[in-house]
C-alpha cells in the first residue's frame, strides 16, 4: 500500500490521494475532495489504459498533465492509484521521479 | 497538416500522430502501417474521453504524459477558433521527452495556425521541419541516435546560436543590474547542455516564477537555478548543472 504521507511529503506535492482501479476513493491528505478525485483518476485511468491497448503500448504505469502553474501526476502502485497534485508546474519532474521511486520500493 | 505530423514523425521513438478534436473526431493522423485510420479513429475516441477526465482535474491543462511499460503517448492540446484540438503522439521507451516536448510546442503553434486557416499555415512546411529537426537530437559520429537516458543533445547541428542566448535577461526578461543578466546567460548556456535550445525559454519562465514582481536579481539566483533544474532529467546532468551555476 503507499504510503501516502510520505508522498505528501514530497516538495511540491499540494495533495495527494489514493484510490483503487474502479475509483473507489482509500485516503487522502490536504485534499477536500478525495471521493471526486479518485473518481476521475479512476475513470482517467482506464480510457488511458484502453488506449494504450489498442496502441499496443502495454500497462498504464504513471499519467502527468501540466498548466502553466500547476498540474498533477498519477502513479499506479500495485492495484491502488496516487494522485499527486503539483504546484509550481515546475515541480512536476522532481516529484515524477520521487514518486517513481516510492511506487518502485513498493510503495 | 500533413508536413506538421510528418515533422513529428521524424523524433526518434515516434511511431504516430494524430490530431483529434474535443468530441475525440480524427482530423489527421501519420504513422507506421499498423496505425491506420479505423485504429487512429477508436483511439482518439478514447483519449477524448481520458481528456474530458483530465478538464475534470485541471481545466488549465496544457499536456498530458501518460507512460506505459512499453511507450509513451503524449498530448498537448491546441486551441484554434475557440475550438480545443488536441496533438497526440505515440512513441516507444526512445523518446526523447525533452525534445519531444519543443518538437510538440513548436507544431502545436504551426497546427494552431492551419486550423485557423491563417497565412502561418502556408509557411508551416518548412517551419514544421526546422522546428522538428532542431529539436531532435542529431546523430552521433557513428550515426545512431543517442540512448534513451541521454538527456544532452549534440548542439553542433541543433541551430542553437550563442548570440541568441546572450540575449537572455535583456529582451523579455527584466534584470536587476549587468550582474544579474550576465548570470542568466549563464544559466540559459549551462542548462542547454541538457535540454537544447529550449533553454532560453525554461530561463524566462523560470525567472517570472522566482522573480514575478520585480527585476530578477542576483539574490534570487539560487532559487532559479533550482527551478531550472527540475527541467534536467538525468539525475547526474541536474547535478552537474547545479554544481556548474553555484561556482
Amino acid at each position: 500500500m503507499a504510503d501516502l504521507a510520505s508522498i505528501a511529503r514530497i516538495p511540491g506535492v499540494a495533495s495527494a490521494v489514493l484510490g483503487d482501479e474502479a475509483g473507489g476513493f482509500h485516503d487522502a491528505i490536504r485534499e477536500g475532495d478525495g471521493e471526486s478525485v479518485a473518481s476521475v483518476t479512476g475513470f482517467l485511468a482506464a480510457s488511458l489504459a484502453r488506449a494504450g491497448e489498442e496502441l499496443g503500448l502495454g500497462a498504464v504505469r504513471r499519467i502527468a498533465a501540466a498548466g502553466e502553474k500547476r498540474g498533477f501526476v498519477i502513479v499506479k502502485v500495485g492495484q491502488a492509484y496516487v494522485t499527486a497534485r503539483v504546484e509550481p508546474a515546475s515541480a512536476l519532474g522532481a516529484v515524477e521521479r520521487a514518486l517513481d521511486a516510492s511506487a518502485g520500493a513498493g510503495g | 497538416m500533413e508536413t506538421i505530423l510528418q515533422s513529428l514523425m521524424e523524433l526518434a521513438g515516434v511511431s504516430a500522430v494524430l490530431v483529434f478534436d474535443s468530441a475525440g473526431q480524427l482530423l489527421g493522423h501519420r504513422g507506421h502501417a499498423v496505425y491506420d485510420q479505423a485504429l487512429c479513429q477508436s483511439v482518439s475516441g478514447a483519449l477524448a474521453k481520458a481528456l474530458d477526465a483530465v478538464q475534470l482535474q485541471q481545466e488549465d491543462w496544457e499536456t498530458v504524459t501518460a507512460s506505459y511499460a512499453d511507450g509513451k503517448l503524449v498530448l498537448r492540446r491546441v486551441v484554434a477558433a475557440d475550438q480545443t484540438n488536441v496533438l497526440a503522439v505515440v512513441a516507444d521507451g526512445s523518446l526523447n521527452a525533452s525534445f519531444a516536448t519543443v518538437a510538440l510546442r513548436v507544431a502545436a503553434g504551426k497546427l494552431k495556425r492551419f486550423l485557423e486557416g491563417g497565412p502561418a499555415s502556408s509557411s508551416a512546411v518548412n517551419l514544421g521541419s526546422s522546428a522538428a529537426a532542431a529539436a531532435r537530437p542529431a546523430p552521433g559520429p557513428g550515426g545512431s541516435q543517442p540512448g534513451p537516458g541521454d538527456s544532452r543533445p549534440n548542439l553542433a547541428n541543433s541551430g542553437l546560436s550563442w548570440s541568441k542566448i546572450s540575449n537572455v535577461g535583456l529582451s523579455r526578461v527584466a534584470v536587476a543590474d549587468p550582474a544579474s543578466g550576465a548570470f542568466l546567460t549563464r544559466c540559459a548556456k549551462e542548462l542547454a547542455q541538457y535540454v537544447g535550445p529550449i533553454a532560453k525559454v525554461y530561463v524566462e519562465e523560470g525567472v517570472r516564477r522566482v522573480a514575478p514582481d520585480a527585476p530578477f536579481a542576483l539574490a534570487q539566483g539560487r532559487a532559479l537555478v533550482e527551478d531550472l533544474a527540475a527541467q534536467i532529467e538525468d539525475a547526474g546532468d541536474r547535478a552537474k548543472f547545479q554544481r556548474a551555476l553555484s561556482k
